[in-house]
């Protein structure tokens, strides 16, 4: 009996963990919240299957790639529902792969890393995030968590297949957020010290020694260059090609190679990624933008994960395993340089992942059985502690929306609310049809265009006459939907307050509102003869 | 005791008495005359026998050049002739028996002579090699006939002679005139689709090789023998082993070759190695004459006989091995040193189904110029991780030119080589598994020459293609029969890997011709035979896979520590273009000249391979 449990206890538990992330994602999705970034998958997916113009733009140039294709698999659930359930997948995946790495590796007890795994992805409100809210953060930590757990195979078993494999986990990480390329930089210690390594001679000295006697040998010093080029073409070779020939197909097809970065329909980071200065300029009212400079964003996250603590302190005196720890702490380095913008959670996450990656590999005997599970179980619950903490001061709206929602549980028992998307959408579906056909542009309207219950009658920039109907809307369209002056994403599409001032005054039509929201507005078009 | 001339020699201290008591011991295992034994195990020079045999007023004869008779010949066996180094000549006038022996002391000899011809013989002594010569060139007949029709008497199905049956000829014409038919009434659907399944398949083929290489690489993880078992090797357990190893005017490369048989650690007396040179081939012959130090090896003259392949040589060679174990090496190879203990120990551990061990081949000038390292990356890949892939895989595995270790007895039973086929190797490896028998793979190393010249590496690569497409035709006759021999996995993984191979060298020049015109002119004409989203996934599979195929080049060579050569796999696209100038030029042969063996001259490599260092792994 008890080898039965033993040996099926982690699948019970990951479908146990399915059911309660389905339960909250419908409760979720009851109370009216709906990530943006979920949304403008679910409406590419949308657009995909319901369109009939340019699907291969929208197949081809969609990013997050890998997030937008594992949607793509769960579409049969829905459009709406397919992200979240992607997500879902990844997170269940990833705790079951946790459980069956620490069972194997780790050689610690069952009921050791069992509560430990089992706590935080049932109550770590970021992991819980990251599974029902329907963005690629489950993706990125799964793919960051393979690419570690192959690194730190490699240097167990030195063989090419661990290395080879990282890269392939790499590249599938830096096509759920690409960002992560600049770990190109990020691993350039742990590579340099991977490869000295490896070639240290007279192993008996002390380790200071073995490195000055490589360094000052010539023959030596080229077999490091040699040797670290080499980890670093096999690592990086992979994600740059397959960028390389991502950024090709966008330059043939949708005419610039950059299009998948910064194009406002192929991804939604350029859409919702805060620039700082919105953030400073009082975005929400949580204060975690304070942190996300250098060195303290890196001091806040050992606050947020101080499982991290017990991860250093098990990687003692391992110094190339402890440099590829620090590497995604560069990498944040690199990103706060490079990158303007406020960081959502799964910039944090990440360090969870990696604090686990290396408990998995490394926790062995330190304490008596008991001590251990006490101290993991103690730094498990701070960690879910410090996760509540950082929802609490985040500064991102829908990460305080998601939390507000989680938290009020007497919220959930109310009236399904619905978005004013959604409103909007049922309006828009109310008039829609072939004779009477409406001017969306998703670039800002995603989320309306997502709700809508088909694309008949509306015209959409994936549609050819998009463009001529924009230069003239009389000819193909008798009603326009249009971003107003209080919308935040009013500067992404053409079909804005503005805009529409300049239409009217150089197009033979007049404009007459039929419909509004905050932040929509449906406007019908009359000739002006009329 | 019956006496010979090593007695002799070591009466007058020319030849040890423990050399004596030890090449006795061989002359017993093997059935061998002494003298045999002497001058193939490394215990006497030739020159130094030649000229003990002339201090004893002994004239050495000519045989090539002596009158002959051959009706006393005739009554002779080949094998006992080679095993006992004599011939007869003719009937002399006082009513002897002239008969040529490489030891005209040999009492033993003498004795069975008399029993056999009912006649006084007379002995004079000869060279043992032009006795070799001309008693295989007059009785190797039989034998050669044997070696050249036997898989066509006894497999008929599984010989090369035939190229393209009826039926393949019918699906090949029929097919060529079927998408004619659909050019000219479907011009654009027919091409996109074309198109689109050339490309796919230049992709999945790829696919499908990253996915061995990393299948294969896995296998680094283990090691089937380790050191201290092989350290454990009881000696005296030890079988025979035979080693094969087919020249063709390799004289340059006679003393490297010693050096390398040197280097082996197994027991001498158990080396069975026999050096196959063609009956034409005066050149190799003569440099083994004039070696200034002891041969560890047996010399077998193959007789003339088509096609003059290197199976033909191997099977003929076969007739006269004695080994538990067979290998077969090419002249140049420098294995490692541990590798036929390696394989004796793998053999012992693999069950009985497993009949084929086959080896890890690299490049001693790896470093010498850009086709050599180029090679290098390619053999890296392919026996590191290509074939430990397919092992895991269980998918045929065609093996490899040379360190191919067998089982004797089983390589009989399967009909050994096919003299038809130039890749007679890679046949073999599939007509093992369509017997139900596995190959396996043995993590040792050989080192090659890497072929240096362009021109000959041309020509090398040629051949090898045009053997793959032979060998795919002749697997390919019945598709229904292979695929319950092998499964569908085994059916799959031929074709990809056999098959694949020839079809995408073929298929690359044309696709990367698409290619280039679209990059560079934008063809509208392309543009209007090709929808966008064709063009869309051809460019992907295009460059998707050769970015694959260049990092599977890359994986290999990092296993290897080669880390100098791992950029040189960017180059990959052009050598795969030099594999399509030869795959075309195979396919050319295949159809005019199917069993026309292109010649690869060895020994153009100014490095030695004793430069090279020999480290077991």
């Amino acid at each position: 009996m008890n080898r039965f449990i033993e040996k099926y206890i982690n699948g019970f538990l990951a479908i146990v963990l399915l059911v309660f992330y389905l339960v909250l994602s419908w409760v979720l999705h009851r109370t009216g919240y709906e990530h943006p970034e979920s949304v403008f998958i679910a409406e590419k997916i949308k657009i995909l299957f319901d369109s009939n113009e340019n699907n291969l733009v929208t197949l081809g140039t969609t990013f997050p790639t890998i997030v937008f294709l594992a949607s793509v698999i769960f579409t049969p659930f829905g459009y709406l529902f397919a992200p979240i359930l992607a997500s879902i997948a990844f997170t269940v995946m990833l705790f079951y792969t946790l459980l069956k790495d620490f069972k194997e590796t780790s050689k610690l007890p069952d009921f050791v890393y069992i509560p430990l795994v089992s706590l935080l992805f049932f109550l770590h409100p970021g992991l819980i995030y990251a599974a029902i809210s329907g963005r690629g953060v489950a993706a990125i930590l799964i793919f960051f968590y393979y690419l570690f757990r192959s690194l730190f195979r490699y240097y167990r078993t030195q063989t090419t297949f661990y290395l080879s494999m990282a890269s392939i986990y790499l590249t599938c990480l830096v096509f759920c957020d690409f960002n992560f390329i600049w770990l190109l930089l990020a691993f350039f210690p742990f590579i340099v010290l991977v490869s000295l390594e490896g070639l240290k001679i007279n192993k008996e000295q002390a380790p200071v020694a073995q490195y000055f006697e490589s360094i000052n040998n010539t023959s030596q010093r080229r077999k490091l260059t040699n040797r670290a080029v080499a980890i670093y073409i096999i690592l990086f070779l992979l994600p740059l090609g397959a960028l390389l020939l991502f950024g090709y197909l966008n330059a043939t097809h949708a005419g610039t190679s950059t299009y998948f970065l910064y194009s406002q329909y192929a991804n939604w980071h350029v859409l919702g990624n805060h620039p700082f200065g919105e953030v400073v300029g009082n975005l929400a009212k949580g204060s975690n933008s304070a942190f996300q400079s250098q060195i303290l964003f890196q001091f806040y996250v050992f606050f947020l994960t101080p499982l991290l603590f017990l991860t250093f302190f098990y990687f003692r005196g391992k110094l190339y395993e402890l440099f590829t720890l620090i590497a995604p702490f560069i990498l944040i380095a690199i990103l706060i340089i490079n990158c303007q913008f406020y960081f959502l959670i799964e910039y944090y996450l990440i360090f969870l992942v990696l604090a686990l990656v290396g408990l998995s590999f490394y926790a062995a005997k330190k304490f008596t059985k008991k001590a251990t599970w006490f101290i993991f179980f103690i730094f498990g619950l701070l960690n879910v502690f410090t996760g509540i903490y950082y929802f609490k001061k985040s500064d991102d709206p829908d990460e305080r929306k998601f939390f507000g929602i989680i938290r009020d549980y007497k919220y959930w028992l109310k009236v399904k609310g619905n978005t004013e998307d959604f409103d909007v959408a049922q309006y828009i579906a109310s008039i829609a049809d072939i004779n009477n056909k409406v001017l969306v542009d998703d670039a800002a309207a995603f989320q309306i265009v997502a709700h809508l219950k088909s694309l008949e009658g509306i015209e959409l920039p994936i549609n050819k006459s998009f463009g001529t109907i924009v230069e003239n809307p009389m000819s193909g369209v008798k009603y326009m939907c249009v971003a107003k002056f209080e919308n935040r994403l009013k500067t992404f599409t053409v079909l804005n307050s503005y805009n529409l001032g300049i239409m009217e005054a150089k197009g033979q039509f007049v404009t007459e509102m039929v419909y509004q929201t905050d932040n929509w507005a449906v406007y019908r078009l009359y000739p002006l003869e009329e | 005791m019956a006496q010979c001339v090593l007695h002799k020699m070591a009466a007058e201290n020319s030849f040890s008495n423990e050399k004596l008591e030890a090449v006795l011991n061989i002359a017993e295992i093997y059935s061998y005359a002494p003298i045999k034994a002497a001058l193939n195990f490394g215990f006497l020079v030739r020159l130094d026998y030649i000229i003990f045999l002339e201090k004893h007023n002994e004239t050495v004869v000519d045989v090539r050049t002596e009158e002959l008779d051959e009706i006393y010949i005739n009554q002779c066996d080949i094998s006992h002739m080679n095993a006992f180094l004599y011939l007869p000549l003719r009937k002399l006038d006082t009513g002897e028996l002239l008969v040529a022996a490489a030891d005209p002391f040999d009492e033993k000899l003498l004795t069975s002579l008399v029993i056999k011809f009912k006649c006084k013989i007379k002995l004079v002594a000869a060279s043992d090699l032009d006795i070799t010569w001309l008693g295989h060139k007059l009785r190797g007949g039989f034998f050669v006939k044997e070696a050249v029709f036997s898989l066509m008497k006894t497999h008929p199905e599984s010989s090369a002679l035939i190229t393209f049956t009826d039926a393949q000829l019918y699906f090949i014409f029929g097919s060529i005139a079927l998408i004619f038919i659909f050019i000219i009434i479907f011009f654009k659907p027919t091409f996109i689709a074309i198109n689109l399944l050339s490309s796919l398949f230049f992709l999945f083929s790829i696919l499908f090789k990253l996915y061995l290489a990393l299948t294969g690489s896995k296998s680094e993880l283990h090691s089937v023998v380790s050191k201290s078992e092989i350290k454990g090797v009881n000696e005296l357990t030890l079988p025979v082993y035979t080693i094969l190893l087919p020249v063709y005017k390799e004289d340059k490369l006679i003393r490297k070759l010693i050096w390398n048989l040197r280097s082996l650690d197994y027991p001498k007396a158990k080396l069975d190695v026999k050096l196959l040179i063609e009956e034409d081939d005066d050149k190799t012959l003569n440099a083994v004459r004039n070696l200034d130090f002891p041969a560890n090896f047996e010399v077998i003259v193959v007789p003339f006989h088509m096609p003059k392949t290197k199976p033909k040589a191997c099977n003929y060679g076969l007739y006269f091995s004695r080994g538990e174990y067979l290998a077969i090496y090419d002249a140049e190879d420098v294995p490692d040193s541990d590798q036929l203990k390696k394989v004796v120990c793998q053999f012992r551990k693999l069950p009985e189904e497993f009949v084929v061990l086959q080896g890890a081949l690299n490049y001693f000038n790896k470093n010498e110029n850009l086709l050599t390292r180029m090679f290098t990356l390619e053999y890296s890949y392919w026996f590191d991780y290509m074939l430990s892939g397919l092992e895991t895989l269980d998918v045929p595995i065609p093996l490899g030119g040379t360190s191919n270790h067998f089982k004797l007895a089983k390589l009989i039973e399967l009909g050994a080589w096919d003299p038809f086929n130039v890749t007679e190797d890679a046949d073999l490896g599939l007509r093992v598994f369509d017997s139900g028998l596995k190959v396996g793979v043995v993590n040792s190393t050989t080192l090659e020459e890497a072929n240096n010249e362009f021109f000959n590496w041309i020509r090398q690569r040629s051949r090898w293609i045009k053997g793959y497409m032979q060998t795919y035709l002749v697997h390919m006759r019945n598709p229904a029969r292979l695929i319950r021999q092998v499964g569908w996995r085994g059916f799959f993984g031929f074709n990809f890997f056999i098959g694949g191979t020839s079809f995408t060298f073929l298929l690359y020049p044309i696709l990367l011709a698409f290619f280039a015109i679209y990059m560079i002119f934008k063809f509208a004409f392309i543009r209007s035979i090709f929808p966008d989203w064709v063009l869309y996934i051809s460019i992907f599979n295009f460059v998707a896979g050769n970015v694959l195929m260049i990092y599977v080049n890359m994986l290999a060579v990092f296993k290897r520590r080669y880390y100098e050569l791992i950029l040189f796999a960017i180059l990959n696209p052009i050598y795969w273009l030099m594999h399509s100038r030869a795959a075309y030029m195979g396919l050319w042969q295949l159809i005019t000249k199917p069993f026309y063996w292109e010649k690869t001259n060895h020994g153009l490599s100014k490095l030695s391979s004793t430069s090279a260092v020999v480290t077991p792994e």
